[in-house]
């Protein structure tokens, strides 16, 4: 993707500020693999900075245009500032300039209220999994849906439909103690899908496994990609990146110094 | 909202169990501040009905002449009983008023002289009882008026208003106690509560993350607070049942003669403030500790 392509995306995405609908931004024309298509923008950052409180630049004018159904590596080395854009993505911190749009909203711009919303709009996954220990994996998965006031009828076929999707059927009644690394974090990708939303967001899903079952989450994220969900994936695992010939966002020093379908490029 | 009721008690039936340890020590803390409240109310109510008593000694007291008609005595005992500020008017005439003397005098053990000099020094009296200790109204003036008939009003104002200012002054300092303490109390308890929620910040954290509203996270707290806050109360009233006897004789025995009663108003009253204060003490506690994991 071309650096003006990515302005007209992110020009887009800013203007739908004044949109009624700012769920519908129709007409971008994303270039991928050489093809224009008019596809929807999932994630789209403009200009944006992050400077913590204690004044540490952690993002400089970054960029980035996202189209629905992308599969996108985000790399690059520790302390770049790639767990800062996620959480500037889910709004667990707002950008200090720029705009940052997720799933057609104006993440910095929504109220208190509005945040939850968001959120449910997207399937967070971290690499510590992040489950409820004294909950079963069907308890964990199906208490995404019960929070957000779900009625109890629709969240048993949800929970198990996206159990069959991650292959935990069987161990559905487990506690997470009972669980390997792997199959906690599949319990986490089905509770980050239960409540389908159009982006699955994951910071480093691999980085507490072996590599064998590395590659069986990335499967998953992949299957899931196909389905039609966009996928967002921090990582250091260069392997799979440069398997997998994907599109890569390589952050250096909270810049994007490369943004191209291909590999590694570099041993962070 | 029915499910998010039913989803938010049973949450909080859950927080509760699955933290037993936590639960057990916020239950306990909340009992003995229940506790304390308890014994502040019962004091207090104590103190009113002593002070009340005392007030109720208030009386005016206006001594008759001897030898005046008893019809125009009566006339003056109705015409004060005629006056809306006095509750009560009684009567003793100069035999009663003798016998009374001498049951002081026998009670304090000191010898009696009078059947010894055949006459009666004593004159009759007419007291006054005031429906409130403050309101004298015209009742000493009317007495004052009688000519002939009353010789002398005993002029007890300014130690009644002394005393009332007192009385006064205790009651305010009972009120001022009981705040403070209670102010106290709801620190304590808020305190005890957020440990139990610092326990669980990491569910809170995920509760935020897959997209639960706020009131999804904060109701359940609220709840599981109001539970510990029944608990208390319920403990604390079974601890004041057993220990209403023993208490009730042992201030019986030290304040002797002025008939304070834990009667059934005490025990309604007990009871509410009980319930009341536990669950306000808990959800209010329970709120406020959640509220540090909401604003972000
Ligand atoms: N809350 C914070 N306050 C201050 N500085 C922070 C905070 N969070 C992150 N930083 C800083 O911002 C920079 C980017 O951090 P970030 O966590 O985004 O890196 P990362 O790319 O995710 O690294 P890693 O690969 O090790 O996870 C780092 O220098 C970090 O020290
Ligand atoms: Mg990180």
């Amino acid at each position: 993707m071309t650096t003006s392509t990515r302005r007209i995306a992110g020009a887009l995405a800013a203007a739908t500020v004044s949109h009624p609908e700012p769920d519908a931004v129709e007409g971008t024309s994303a270039v991928v693999g050489g093809l224009p298509e008019p596809r929807r923008i999932s994630i789209a950052l403009e200009d944006v900075s992050k400077v913590y409180p204690n004044g540490r630049r952690a993002l400089a004018d970054v960029d980035l245009a996202v189209p629905d159904g992308d599969f996108v590596f985000l790399v690059g080395p520790s302390g770049a500032g790639k767990t800062t854009l996620i959480k500037l993505l889910i709004r667990d911190e707002v950008a200090t300039s720029g705009t940052v749009f997720v799933a057609g909203r104006d993440v910095s711009r929504l109220s208190r209220r509005e945040v939850p919303k968001l959120r449910r709009r997207i399937g967070i996954v971290f690499q510590d999994y992040r489950l409820l220990p004294n909950k079963s994996v069907r308890e964990n998965v199906a208490f995404a849906l019960e929070v957000t006031g779900t009625p109890g009828r629709q969240i048993r076929p949800a929970v198990e439909r996206v159990l069959a999707l991650v292959g935990l059927t069987a161990q559905g009644d487990q506690l997470p103690t009972q669980l390997s690394g792997g199959e906690q974090q599949r319990t986490a990708i089905a509770r980050a899908l239960v409540h389908e939303p159009r982006v699955i967001i994951a910071d480093e899903p691999t980085g507490n496994l072996d590599p064998l079952i590395s590659w069986e989450i990335i499967q998953l994220l992949l299957r899931i990609n196909e389905l039609g969900t966009t996928v967002l994936m921090a990582t250091h695992n260069a392997e799979v990146v440069t398997a997998l010939r994907r599109r890569v966002v390589a952050l250096e020093d909270g810049r994007v110094v490369r943004d191209e379908v291909g590999g590694y490029h570099r041993e962070y | 909202m029915l499910r998010f009721l039913a989803f938010s008690i049973r949450r909080a039936w859950q927080g509760f169990w699955r933290n037993a340890v936590m639960s057990l020590a916020a239950t306990i803390t909340m009992t003995l501040m229940l506790l304390m409240l308890a014994g502040l109310v019962i004091g207090l109510s104590g103190m009113d009905a002593g002070l009340r008593f005392i007030e109720q000694k208030v009386e005016v007291q206006a001594f008759i002449a001897d030898g005046v008609p008893q019809s125009r005595i009566d006339a003056l005992v109705a015409q004060v009983r005629a006056l809306p500020e006095v509750s009560e008017v009684d009567y003793l005439d100069k035999q009663q008023a003798l016998a009374q003397w001498q049951e002081q005098l026998r009670q304090q053990g000191q010898p009696d002289y009078s059947s010894e000099t055949g006459t009666n020094p004593i004159p009759a009296s007419i007291q006054v009882k005031l429906k409130d200790p403050h309101v004298y109204g015209t009742v000493i003036q009317t007495l004052q008026a009688a000519q002939g008939v009353v010789t002398d009003v005993l002029e007890t104002q300014h130690v009644v208003d002394a005393l009332l200012s007192v009385t006064g002054f205790l009651r305010t300092a009972g009120v001022v106690v009981l705040g403070l303490v209670g102010i106290t109390v709801l620190f304590i308890v808020v305190n005890t509560i957020r440990l139990a929620v610092v326990a669980r910040s990491e569910e809170i954290e995920i509760m935020r993350l897959v997209g639960a509203s706020d009131a999804f996270i904060r109701w359940p707290f609220i709840f599981e607070g109001v539970l510990v806050g029944l608990l208390g109360a319920a403990v604390t009233l079974g601890i004041l049942a057993l220990a209403a006897q023993p208490i009730g004789q042992g201030v019986a025995t030290l304040i002797g003669q002025v008939p304070i009663q834990f009667d059934r108003n005490l025990a309604e009253e007990l009871i509410l403030v009980v319930v009341g204060a536990g669950l306000a003490l808990g959800g209010v506690g329970a709120a406020i500790s959640v509220r540090t994991y909401l604003i972000r």
